[in-house]
């Protein structure tokens, strides 16, 4: 009866506007996802947090223990001790987290978010109180995105602070390069990005397919693809730089992401590296006068983040637009 | 202000090219405060045309007027309630009433919402997905009444109740859309349970308005006949006619008085319809047009 008696007291008519209301409902009906949310960022901060205080300390002193700090390290220092083991652990936890949010996401969103409640009527319900479809959709657009945005920032900015000083002592005795998929996504405008892409997917094939099930299987799929096909393309997406060397010189850059290798002959002409490449004679055979490099230093880091964060950006905006084209066709609602 | 709760004009709405209209050229008009039964058999289209007066669906053909406007622009004046009464299962029933409350701010009545849940005797506490479905149709209601809708539309509100919360809560419907002048539009295909609520009427058959007006003028506009087999029933709009051995049985719409050796008697509203469902190609009797077929 106490729940009841609290929402008696008003007989008159409340001010605040159903947009307000509308968000703490939101709110509500979806407490679950928004408690798992939370805690994905609690376990994911969490997990980067202690690999760069207490993680990385027990790491380093191991390494220095062990003598492979000094100008004649052992064999030993190859294989990583169980304090390192335990740093690795915790930050491929934090980035594993992050690298399955925009998958979660669009199941979610295409499942409890739009695919449940067209199945089941709940929309139809929403609908009929005093707000329309569109700014029910906007509110299932615009909350989530707050969060999602809040969440992914958070973890970005804490994973930007271990990579600062991954790079300095730890970063001999960790591999990660700026230009691995997880790490590189984490570092900048991506991991939030592509969880906008992720969201408005889901929307969109939650409004089209209309059934829970079927909505969370083909918006797993797309955004499963969309993922995969950017990691494909990333390279491309920013002009490379070449780097050209004779038969005799060294490598190029080492912290570079090479994107394509090759040999060129005197015409300057781009062959493929022969198959006897290393052995006497073979470049003079094949006419091959030096190996070239495409590749992108670290200093193509913002740019390839903000290509890529704009197409995400371009697919979210897209993908939200169709679905309010769609269910304003749908409904004929006007606002 | 209008006196016109709703208003269709050549009302039809399609889903899928290949499939015969849900809804087909319906016009009708329906004065306001006035308590409207909607029947027709199944595949009728009583839903889709619910759903449409609600803004659920776009017409594909025609319009239909709302409260003097759009659906869409009359959201915030009508209620509704779907047939399969969509709660959500999460909540509990204290919740779903602060959800009216939050997605109807400027016109939340928490008292009727409360006196509808407490009349089922249910524990506000309740989560929607432990009710048994007469309790649900409870719930939906009061949301639906709590929100002081001008309009209120209901698909089969009834269907899922036993017969005394079915008389309870049709006595609560009727008490407060009285209290209130709310119009009040209710499908159902048991006829018997709308007569003694029900002012209006509108039957639809195949997508299309069969029988829409006052319910007493409709009645009025027909007489049961029986006679002799072979008597002619000739100027009369004859809507269904059997013959049992020697005596002939039929409602008419009578074009005056009856002839020789015929009896008249006044049909019931169960007669009435039953007699146009099975007779699907009698002319159809709109006694509400005024100026809604143009």
């Amino acid at each position: 009866m106490t729940a009841l008696d609290t929402l008696t007291t008003p007989a008159v008519p409340r001010r605040t506007s159903p947009s307000r209301g509308l968000v703490l409902a939101m709110l509500r009906l979806h407490r679950s996802a928004l408690l798992f949310w939370l805690g994905l960022v609690v376990v994911a901060a969490g997990a980067l947090l202690w690999a760069m205080g207490p993680g990385a300390d027990a790491a380093w002193t191991e390494y220095t223990d062990t003598g492979c700090d000094l100008s004649h390290p052992n064999l030993g220092c190859d294989i990583p001790g169980p304090a390192n083991s335990r740093y690795q652990t915790a930050v491929a936890v934090g980035i594993g987290l992050i690298r399955l949010l925009p998958l979660l996401t669009g199941a979610w969103a295409a499942g409890a978010l739009i695919g449940r409640e067209l199945e089941n009527g709940t929309a139809q319900l929403a609908w009929t109180q005093s707000v329309g479809p569109l700014r029910w959709l906007a509110a299932k657009l615009a909350v989530p995105a707050v969060l999602l945005m809040a969440g992914t920032l958070t973890l970005t900015l804490l994973h930007r602070m271990l990579w600062s000083s991954d790079l300095a002592p730890l970063g001999v005795m960790s591999w990660r390069a700026w230009y691995d998929d997880g790490t590189f996504e984490i570092n900048g405008t991506i991991a939030a990005a592509q969880a906008l892409a992720a969201l408005a997917i889901g929307v969109l094939v939650g409004l089209l397919l209309r059934r829970t099930l079927p909505a969370l299987g083909v918006a797993v799929l797309a955004v499963v693809s969309l993922v995969y096909v950017l990691d494909e393309v990333r390279p491309h997406l920013w002009p490379v730089k070449t780097a050209v060397r004779g038969l005799e010189d060294g490598t190029a850059g080492s912290d570079s992401m090479i994107v394509e290798t090759g040999a060129l002959t005197a015409s300057g002409a781009r062959v493929p590296i022969p198959s006897c490449s290393g052995e006497p004679g073979c470049d003079a055979r094949n006419g091959i006068t030096h190996y070239y490099a495409d590749y992108h230093p670290a200093s193509h880091f913002w740019p390839l983040q903000l290509m890529e964060t704009g197409l995400l950006l371009a697919v979210a905006a897209l993908a939200a637009a169709t679905a309010f084209v769609l269910l304003r066709r749908r409904t004929g609602a006007a606002v | 202000m209008t006196d016109t709760a709703i208003e269709a004009a050549g009302l039809g709405r399609r889903f899928g090219r290949r499939r015969a209209p849900a809804l087909d050229g319906c016009a009708f008009r329906l004065p306001m405060g006035r308590v409207c039964a909607l029947t027709g058999p199944n595949g009728a289209g009583k839903s889709t045309l619910l759903a449409l007066a609600a803004g659920l669906l776009r017409p594909t053909e025609g319009t239909v007027t709302v409260l003097g406007t759009t659906p869409a622009a009359a959201r915030e004046r009508l209620a509704y309630v779907a047939q399969n009464k969509p709660l959500y299962p999460q909540l509990t029933i204290a919740g779903t009433l602060r959800l009216g409350r939050d997605l109807n701010p400027r016109r939340w009545d928490a008292r009727t919402a409360e006196r509808i849940v407490e009349e089922g005797d249910l524990d506000p506490g309740t989560k929607i997905r432990a009710l048994s479905g007469g309790q649900r149709t409870r719930v939906a209601l009061a949301l639906a009444l709590g929100k002081r809708p001008e309009l209120l539309l209901l698909d089969e509100p009834m269907a899922d109740l036993d017969p005394l919360a079915r008389h309870q809560l049709t006595a609560t419907l009727m008490a407060d859309a009285a209290d209130h002048g709310t119009t009040v539009v209710m499908s159902s295909h048991v006829v018997a349970e709308l007569e003694g609520s029900c002012d209006h009427l509108l039957l639809l058959g195949s997508g299309r308005v069969r029988l829409a007006g006052p319910l007493d003028e409709l009645l009025a506009a027909h007489t049961l006949v029986t006679g002799r087999a072979g008597d002619a029933l000739d100027p009369h709009t004859v809507v269904e006619s059997r013959t049992t051995g020697r005596q002939l049985t039929a409602l008419v719409r009578p074009a005056g008085p009856l002839g020789d050796g015929l009896h008249g008697d006044r049909p019931s509203l169960e007669e009435v319809v039953l007699a146009h469902l099975r007779a699907p190609d009698a002319p159809p009797l709109l006694l509400d047009a005024r100026e809604a077929a143009v």
